[in-house]
């Protein structure tokens, strides 16, 4: 059996679950919403095992390494495109996560990243491990990184006009200790930002800013929201 | 600065908020002198638009003058009198390449939430909830414009604002619909919806060269200003059974082209109505398509249906039988307006197209909800309100 939920979140949800039962038993004689929830959290605690975790992407108990996979299309010549890429002190205009990236000598480079949600950053280095020009460029974190991290992106021809962009970042969070409120950071809504982020390459080189309403006015927003 | 900001299904606020400002360095900063009210903008009010929030600026045909650009900003200057297209297109995409500005690439910045829905981001528009953007809208006093290299243009000076004005929106609308219904020359058209955007396209269905111009409504005031500015033949949909006077009135043919100015707020008559509006209510479906159905029954055999009037989502009993079988082509979209824009601005000069009678009611921003509530209601003879924010 697959198991999902730690010893501490199960502990959590049956002791919730229990509550939920009682309390619903005793007021109402069992409305079926929170009887339902209670029995679910009981059952998730008890088993380790968590459904809807797993359906929003925790599929086990250790935090798995994140894969962000951004494939997109620029109508820009392979050449410009390769190059902007490479290089690697542009990566920050598209890319907000990134504070700085300082090419040392051809293939070294340091990276400085924000910490989302707080003032703190988090630094390494990385070499590049591979290049060929208008192809390909992988790097990979130096040993010492906290976050083992690499990347690669492929450059094709499209078939039209413009260059087809294959963009592939793996984060692998640390094992133990300090390593868990970092892991932390690395969840689904940070592939998410990350995702935007890399896409974000294509507004720069082609529009040559990142469309915004950061700043813009307007009336009081008063948190009254038309979903559907 | 004042601006009317939707505060909720049919309530509209005047708001002070703060003055625009400069945030990309392709922006500029149009102090706006006009501003309509767009039967579009309805949808939004009514709630069948997701992703609308307090506080969001209404509005998005407008003409004004610039006083600010960013510093990437060549081809404008402060005090160019200009009439900004509604959807905002960064003119270097493929898409903007191509002339096809509502599917630029880049310009929605919430492109990835919009993905989610319709598979590849559009264009932002500005005023037209945060799906297309998020952008605030033209009912203020100023308004920022990106990408304005691209979407404003100098109005020239012989063109009147009241008329340059719909040049924004309206017109390259009606003139896209005509477009893509491929009326040539002594094709008849049938045109759903007598408001602004429908009456543009009478009047470039003509410019094409369509023999008869056939326009469908229940609102007699709008079909009156359909025959007289714009000389077309009119049927009131709830004194008839539309499909068979517009058999009777094309020999038993049909006509050559159908165009939905209408959209997902169609009203009809009896059980069909009823269901719609019952399966809109549970949101089973998102859009009542009356005039789509009737558009693609009506027309005759290898014809062609435009649809320009907004869908927001999903449409159900859509007659596909009848589209297959009578092997029609159908073509719809969001306007390319910068495509059009210099080829209005001739047309209006040679007379051949007119909207000036469309704008009915010029009203301070002050009334700005007011302007919607006669809109909405059609009531006092109301095709278009224009808001004057600094009359």
């Amino acid at each position: 059996m697959i198991k999902n939920v730690g010893i501490t979140e199960r502990l959590l949800s049956v002791a919730a679950g229990a509550f939920l039962l009682g309390k619903t038993w005793r007021r109402s004689k069992g409305r079926p919403i929170p009887l339902l929830a209670g029995g679910y959290l009981i059952v998730r605690g008890s088993l380790g095992y968590c459904p809807l975790s797993h359906w929003i992407g925790k599929k086990n108990i250790h935090n798995p390494a994140i894969n962000i996979k951004v494939v997109m299309t620029v109508s820009k010549p392979r050449e410009m495109v390769y190059q902007y890429w490479r290089t690697l002190r542009n990566l920050p205009s598209f890319m907000a996560h990134l504070q700085e990236v300082e090419e040392k000598d051809e293939k070294h480079s340091r990276w400085v990243a924000k910490v989302p949600g707080t003032d703190g950053i988090i630094e390494w280095e990385a070499e590049i491990v591979k290049d060929e020009p208008q192809r390909l460029i992988g790097w990979q974190s130096t040993d010492g990184a906290i976050i083992r991290n690499a990347g690669k992106v492929q450059f094709f021809d499209a078939p039209k006009q413009g260059t087809e962009v294959r963009v592939i970042f793996s984060y692998h969070p640390p094992a133990g200790g300090v390593g868990v409120g970092i892991a932390k950071l690395l969840n689904p809504l940070f592939k998410g930002v990350i995702e935007d982020e890399i896409r974000n390459f294509k507004r720069v080189i082609e529009a040559g800013e990142i469309p915004t309403t950061v700043g813009q006015p307007a009336g009081v927003r008063t948190g009254k929201f038309k979903l559907i | 600065m004042k601006a009317l900001c939707w505060n909720g299904v049919r309530d509209l606020r005047v708001e002070r908020v703060d003055d625009p400002k400069i945030l990309n360095p392709r922006d500029a900063i149009v102090k706006v002198t006009m501003s309509s009210v767009c039967g579009s903008d309805l949808h939004l009010i009514n709630g069948f638009i997701p992703s609308m929030q307090a506080g969001d600026i209404l509005g998005h045909e407008f003409i004004g003058e610039i006083v600010e650009v960013g510093p990437e900003v060549h081809q404008l200057a402060i005090g160019d009198r200009v009439v900004v297209v509604s959807i905002i297109g960064c003119g270097e995409c493929t898409y903007c390449k191509e002339q096809l500005w509502s599917l630029c690439d880049n310009s929605n910045p919430n492109g990835v939430l919009q993905e989610k829905i319709f598979q590849y981001p559009t264009a932002g528009i500005f005023g037209y909830s945060h799906l297309f953007g998020g952008y605030a809208g033209s009912h203020a006093e100023y308004i920022r414009v990106p990408f304005a290299d691209h979407g404003a243009f100098k109005i020239p000076e012989d063109i009147p604002d009241e008329k340059a004005v719909f040049v924004s929106d309206g017109m390259p609308t009606g003139y896209m619909a005509a477009e893509m219904a491929g009326v040539k020359p002594g094709d008849i058209v049938a045109v759903w919806g007598a408001g602004g955007v429908g009456q543009m396209a009478v009047q470039s269905a003509y410019h094409l060269g369509a023999e008869r111009v056939i326009v469908i409504d229940s609102i007699d005031y709008r079909l009156a200003a359909a025959a007289s500015h714009s000389n077309a033949e009119v049927i009131n949909y709830e004194d008839t059974d539309v499909l068979e006077v517009l058999k009777e009135a094309t020999g038993g043919r049909g006509p050559d082209c159908c165009i939905d100015a209408v959209g997902m707020e169609a009203n009809s008559k009896g059980v069909e109505h009823y269901y719609d509006r019952a399966k809109q209510a549970l949101k089973l479906e998102t859009d009542r398509p009356a005039v789509l159905r009737q558009a693609i029954a009506a027309c005759r055999k290898g014809g062609t249906v435009a649809v320009v009037g907004v869908y927001a989502g999903f449409a159900d009993k859509i007659p596909m039988g009848l589209f297959l079988n009578k092997g029609l082509t159908m073509r719809g979209g969001q306007m390319h307006g910068q495509r059009y824009v210099p080829l209005l601005f001739d047309l209006i000069r040679e007379g051949k197209i007119d909207p000036a009678f469309m704008l009915t009611h010029p009203m301070p921003i002050s009334r700005g909800a007011k302007a919607y509530e006669l809109f909405n209601k059609r009531a006092d003879g109301c095709i278009r309100a224009v808001i004057t924010p600094h009359a």
